[in-house]
């Protein structure tokens, strides 16, 4: 990060960025957490994800609609609006369709307004824009996507290769497969570093010098940085980071993206490590702007390096990320209350004692079961027994994290012919195979496909004891 | 705002709904995608499909694993137009026209109604 500042304009205020971090931070830290509004009811939300997965943070990005604010990188002059019902009739207009919402309940759009076909086609004009999907792009917009179109040609097609193996991410189970796999293999991850999502705010936890009281996150590290020093030492790994696996044609083609655009790559055999996605769970007002979940929040506080100093966090839920995420929180200067819903196993115990050293406020055996608002933000949570003992806590907070089991990530697996089944012990949809952090499975076309890791629905690779784990 | 509890962000479906489409007739999982919107926003599902199903095997009464996915097809993340002009297709069209061993036949991408093989769907 250059230090340097420059200025967007969000909604005709000029906001001073620090530069090189994505839209997303730089409006946070200058105190804008609602990035848009829901389509129906109007409900404020924020940056969530920060892995452009979500519709959270679709705004209008120098007059082009529907653009992640998470993954744009702020520019000297670059103009960002919101794109919702609030930013096309304004706020109070809003407020007054927001009310409307209740007379459009799910699926309405089958049964009303569908007659006479003349005036459908009226009243969708009306309602669309009423949903905030935006604008149509300015007109530099426009033209400079039909300079794009109208010249294919115009820039040499790319070509991502062709591999005896394609890894596809890069934590811990995806090092370990790409280390395991024969001949020429490319590594790819959506991340900028070999290790996956943790391992820079692993990096982060170390250099305030917290680890040596934190055998779990000290044996995390010590494990992803060994496994990339050994991919780095390979011959016959070439990696391949910030870029994306956005789909895979069978038997053997993948389609990468990344900043250049799209690419082709072949490889004869795939091995699936694509981790998980957080889950924040349903509990009343889920959805509040700075409800986050782990792997969010370590990319804006890494990547981004987002200014939390002096921010009121809760980190609730369990597992690993719960104590990985309170120990990046309170390195980065965020005041810490740590909620875990279970009571402490023999690592955990461990970080117990820390979270007291280290002057963590804490609530055991709680879970959330609502979060309050202020302001279009979170601002209090409630959190309440597991055990039905009616106990109860109300938590003031700027941000609330809910770590826990992730979803498996599933979308290429399923592309490559992969049944999956859903199977909630292991986190949601797997593909269906053997239990465990690493099995093969037949495909319908080519070799068989091995998947690792929380792909596999097993818990990160980073927190299993030695004897739990499977060598590659 | 009111208390609400959001199975879908991207459009906007809260549980409450999803059981009350349940209750409509929506039996299952395809029905309720395309009823509720539930897994068809910009995210596809990833924020929702498992939550959709998970909920819908409880409304039931079955086992989860009873449930297969929705067809979750290419691309895995929005791109743009921009993007996929800029993509050299010719090895796509070659490798569709191909007769490959254990592949399908020869089809355009345009008429084959399920271009990833995965069965089933719309």
């Amino acid at each position: 990060m250059s230090g340097s500042i420059v200025t967007i304009v969000f909604e005709g205020k000029r906001l001073g960025c620090r530069s090189g971090i994505s839209v997303a931070a730089a409006l946070w830290e200058n105190g804008v957490r609602v990035l848009s509004h829901s389509p129906k009811y109007g409900r404020p939300r924020g940056v969530l994800c920060a892995r452009g997965h979500c519709t959270n943070c679709l705004m209008r990005i120098d007059g082009v609609p529907n653009v992640r604010a998470c993954q744009t990188t702020v520019r000297d002059g670059m103009t960002v609006e919101r794109q919702d019902s609030g930013a096309f009739y304004g706020d109070i207009a809003q407020k007054a369709l927001n009310l409307g919402g209740g007379l459009m309940p799910v699926g309405f759009y089958y049964k009303w307004f569908t007659k006479p076909a003349a005036l459908a086609r009226t009243f969708t004009q009306v309602i669309r824009p009423v949903t905030g999907v935006g604008r149509l792009p300015d007109e530099a917009a426009i033209a400079e996507d039909k300079r794009i179109l109208s010249a294919p040609g115009e820039a040499e097609p790319r070509d991502a290769g062709s591999w005896d193996c394609i890894v596809i991410g890069a934590g811990a189970a995806g090092m370990a497969e790409a280390l395991a796999a024969s001949g020429r293999v490319l590594l790819v991850d959506d991340t900028p570093v070999l290790g996956g999502q943790r391992r820079p705010a692993l990096d982060v936890v170390a250099g305030q010098g917290l680890l040596d009281r934190m055998p779990l996150l000290a044996d995390a590290r010590g494990k992803l940085v060994e496994l990339a020093d050994r991919v780095a030492a390979a011959g016959n790994i070439e990696t391949a980071l910030s870029t994306r696996v956005v789909g895979a044609f069978q038997p053997d083609m993948f389609l990468l993206a990344d900043s250049e655009g799209l690419s082709i790559a072949r490889a004869a055999e795939v091995r699936w490590a694509g981790g998980a996605l957080d889950v924040l769970g349903l509990f009343v007002n889920n959805d509040l702007p700075g409800l986050l979940g782990p792997r969010g929040l370590y990319r804006l506080l890494t990547a981004d390096e987002l200014n939390v100093a002096g921010t009121r966090a809760v980190v609730t839920g369990g597992g690993f990320d719960l104590w990985l995420a309170a120990a990046l929180l309170h390195a980065r200067g965020a005041s810490v209350t740590a909620a875990p819903g279970a009571p402490a196993d023999d690592a955990g115990g461990a970080m117990l004692e820390s979270a007291a050293r280290l002057g963590w406020r804490l609530h055991t055996g709680m879970e959330i079961s609502e979060a309050r608002e202020r302001g279009g933000s979170v601002s209090t949570l409630i959190l309440s027994s597991r055990n039905g003992d009616g106990a109860r806590a109300e938590v003031a907070c700027d941000m609330a994290v809910i770590a826990g089991r992730g979803k498996p990530a599933y979308d290429i697996a399923y592309q490559l012919g992969a049944e999956l089944v859903l199977d909630p012990a292991r986190g949601g949809y797997v593909p269906r195979g053997e239990d465990g952090d690493r099995f093969a499975i037949d495909l319908p076309a080519g070799s068989p496909l091995i998947v690792a890791g929380e792909a596999a629905g097993a818990l990160p690779r980073i927190c299993l004891a030695q004897d739990e784990e499977v060598n590659a | 705002m009111s208390g609400k509890k959001i199975l879908c962000r991207c459009e906007d479906v809260t549980v409450e709904e999803f059981r009350k489409a349940y209750r409509d007739g929506f039996t299952e999982l395809e029905s309720l995608k395309r009823f509720t919107g539930v897994a068809t926003g910009f995210c596809q599902g990833k924020g929702c499909l498992c939550e959709a199903a998970m909920e819908l095997a409880k409304l039931k009464g079955v086992e989860p694993g009873e449930l297969p996915p929705t067809n979750i097809r290419p691309p895995a993340e929005p791109l743009t137009f921009g993007e996929l002009a800029s993509l050299e297709v010719t090895p796509l069209i070659r490798d569709l026209e191909d007769d490959r061993p254990g592949g399908r036949p020869a089809v355009t991408a345009a008429a084959d109604p399920d271009p990833i093989g995965n069965g089933g769907g719309e």
